[in-house]
């Protein structure tokens, strides 16, 4: 998988290393809680990359998806008593089934319409915070395990230890797709949809139906991801807005398609940001380093397509 | 022939005679009693403003169910601000033009308020306004040349902070083991948040304060390690965080998680997560409030609402703001009845003398003026703490429902 990574990837990545072993012997904690919160921005961002890649849709409802998830696994462990680690198995599927019941009502008939796209996913994100509203009402729902609070404490500094979750989480999600991108039929078919669709379909592949596939598949992943983020957050129909657009801007850092430069910038991104707020007053810095980090990226790929 | 004519014509007169004396004569009815019109404007896609119109329409039942205001029924309609200025500004306008209601009630947000004020003002009827706290707002009023048609009655964003200072200084000194000589306010970074820092820095004038901002959950934020950790190195004896309703489980999550537990540990969200009472991380949270269900055990006015309501709707108040909206109507029914005619003058005058013993609130409400306007209703709110999973009132002590418990209790206790 490594070797996918692009040079620029790669000089980006040593520089990470560089930095965190900088971080891990100067501010530990900040090395902690930027793995940590980078991995749940990796864990979000990858089912947006992959459905850039093949269908060439910005998913802007991608967040409301993640919401919708999480309210499903909310209600389950709400109605059932059921730990919230055992929802994201039933969440999985039923996911997939909104995946595939908004695939064939909507996103089927945009597929080749990028300004549209925009509007529809926009209009379904709007849409799904407004029915979670009229479901679930505006005030934020919690769920308690005690799991969720776990610390250690390694000579000076007592941390959490849950959030590693989000790190096991990102890397299974990431190695889980790259296999299945690489290693089986329906992947490689819509690999092949991706780059071609005009010659997968020349070729026998169903194109519509692998669309269907991976837009359901992805929005499949979201159902645990929403479970995932139940037990450390509050939810509420808002809740998804934020994360969808730092999702789009962690596609657009890596490079649309590019899904270890997502793992790269995810994590990247959330040391920048633990970083930052290390420093006493300074972290309403974050979300600045955060956006200013991704003009700048976007100015440099430009800057080099000029000179090219 | 004659003859047979004039029989049958006596004959006729006479049974029109006889039925006319015999049966009850046609009563004209009497033209429909006009109804008192009050034009509430709440956001209603939010529980605050839903649950703040039913309170009103609880008030409104039971008005009628005893035979209305000077013989005539309350009719109320709601309109939703979707809290936007634009719609709220609008519906206003509605609510005076094609509604044609004789008071404006209801209200939430500041900033949706301040784009009312003008058409409200252009109006000119009577006004009783129970949400926008912000001192702009206050101040937005009272650069109006005439105002005398406005009351608010909730209090403004400096008299809680004020209420506050006082309910913390009696505090101090009826339990003298508790201490606030050094706090710690993290603060969400929008206005909301920012403005409490600053007016807790200008009011607690006594205590070394220290401050940070964090970015709120509402807006994607929610990782608050590091301002905790800022806080836990300045070792205050009060940590207080300003932010909103999502913000709460983290804080409390994160502030366990890296072992940060302060004697005193405040939270002053609008309002609080679903079930936040019932996970053991609540326990002896202190927060602010201008109503707690538990005041039903020490004002029967809290009780009767608390009981109406949920007989009514089948759910229990779960903001402040139900039995806010419960008093909005209550105090407009007093003055009109007061008053006796729904005349601007009259009415005014009799509203600024209502005076409430008791409320749904479980506070006393009477008007004076506020720092910039005439007609102030309340001007305090509560100090509450969670316990039990419930919000126990601390202070005032006239409403006392629980002691308080001090210092916070460590982590691994719970």
């Amino acid at each position: 998988m490594l070797a996918k990574l692009r040079q620029r990837d790669y000089q980006i990545l040593i520089a990470f290393i560089i930095v965190a072993a900088i971080l891990a012997f100067w501010r530990p904690h900040v090395l902690i809680s930027g793995l940590q919160r980078g991995s749940l921005y990796v864990l979000i961002a990858l089912p947006v990359g992959i459905i850039y890649g093949i269908l060439g849709i910005l998913n802007l409802a991608h967040g409301e998806f993640m919401m919708l998830g999480a309210f499903f696994a909310f209600s389950l462990v709400t109605l059932t008593g059921i730990d919230p680690l055992i929802a994201m198995l039933p969440a999985f599927p039923a996911m997939f089934v909104v995946g595939i019941v908004t695939y064939r009502l909507t996103i089927k008939h945009v597929v080749r319409a990028p300004l549209n796209q925009f509007l529809l996913t926009f209009g379904l994100a709007v849409m799904l915070a407004e029915m979670a509203n009229l479901i679930w009402t505006t005030r934020p729902r919690i769920v308690w395990v005690p799991y969720a609070a776990s610390s250690a404490t390694i000579g000076p500094i007592t941390f959490g230890t849950f959030e590693f979750v989000y790190v096991a989480a990102a890397a299974i999600v990431l190695v889980g797709m790259f296999l299945f991108l690489t290693r089986t039929r329906a992947g490689l078919a819509a690999m092949a949809v991706g780059q071609n669709p005009r010659g997968a379909k020349l070729v026998g592949i169903d194109v519509e139906r692998t669309y269907m596939m991976i837009f359901s598949a992805c929005l499949a992943v979201l159902g645990p991801i929403g479970a995932l983020f139940l037990i450390r957050h509050a939810i509420f129909p808002e809740v998804g807005g934020p994360f969808s657009l730092r999702a789009v801007s962690i596609v657009a850092m890596a490079g649309f398609g590019n899904l270890p430069g997502i793992l790269v910038w995810g994590i990247g991104l959330g040391l920048a940001e633990a970083f930052v707020r290390s420093f006493r007053g300074w972290g309403g810095w974050a979300d600045i380093i955060f956006f200013g980090m991704i003009i700048l990226v976007v100015f440099y790929r430009s800057y080099q397509r000029r000179v090219r | 022939m004659k003859k047979g004519i004039l029989l049958i014509a006596v004959a006729l007169l006479l049974a029109s005679s006889l039925v006319a004396v015999g049966c009850p004569r046609p009563v004209l009815e009497e033209p429909p009693v006009e109804p008192i019109r009050l034009g509430a404007v709440n956001p209603l896609g939010d529980i605050t403003g839903r649950q703040s119109a039913q309170g009103m329409k609880l008030a409104v039942a039971e008005i009628n169910a005893a035979g209305g205001i000077l013989g005539r029924p309350l009719e109320l309609i709601v309109m939703d601000d979707e809290f936007s200025p634009a719609v709220g500004a609008a519906a206003i306008e509605k609510l005076a033009t094609v509604h044609e209601v004789d008071i404006f009630i209801g209200g939430m947000a500041s900033g949706v308020h301040l784009a009312q004020i003008p058409i409200l003002a252009k109006h000119g009827r009577v006004t009783v306004w129970i949400g926008a706290a912000s001192h702009l707002v206050e101040a937005a009023i009272a650069a109006l040349p005439d105002h005398d048609w406005y009351f608010h009655l909730h209090p403004w964003d400096y008299q809680q902070v004020e209420g506050t200072v006082e309910g913390w200084a009696a505090i101090v000194e009826k339990f003298p083991q508790i201490r606030l000589d050094r706090m710690f306010v993290a603060y969400e970074e929008g206005a909301f948040g920012a403005a409490g820092f600053a007016i807790s820095r200008a009011l607690f004038a006594d205590v070394t304060i220290e401050g940070e901002s964090f970015t709120s959950a509402v807006f994607g934020g929610g990782d608050f390690r590091a301002v905790l950790r800022h806080a836990k190195e300045f070792n205050p004896d009060a940590f207080v965080w300003v932010g909103f309703d999502p913000d709460a489980l983290g804080m409390m999550v994160q502030a366990k998680e890296i072992g940060f537990a302060p004697p005193v540990f405040l939270g002053t969200p609008p309002g609080w997560p679903v079930g936040f009472g019932e996970i053991p991380l609540s326990e002896a949270v202190w927060l602010y409030g201008m109503w707690s269900p538990e005041l039903k055990g020490v004002s029967p006015e809290a009780a009767h609402f608390w009981w109406a309501f949920i007989e009514k709707f089948g759910e229990e108040p779960a903001t402040y703001f139900a039995p806010l909206g419960y008093v909005n109507v209550k105090f407009v029914a007093a003055g009109i009845e007061r008053a006796g005619t729904l005349e601007r003058g009259p009415l005014i005058e009799a509203l600024r003398e209502v005076r409430f013993e008791d409320t749904a609130v479980g506070w006393p409400l009477t008007i004076a003026p506020s720092r910039l306007i005439r007609h102030q209703g309340f001007t305090r709110q509560m100090i509450l703490q969670w316990q039990g999973g419930r919000q126990e009132v601390i202070w005032p002590f006239e409403v006392a429902t629980a002691e308080p418990i001090f210092p916070f209790p460590r982590w691994e206790d719970r």
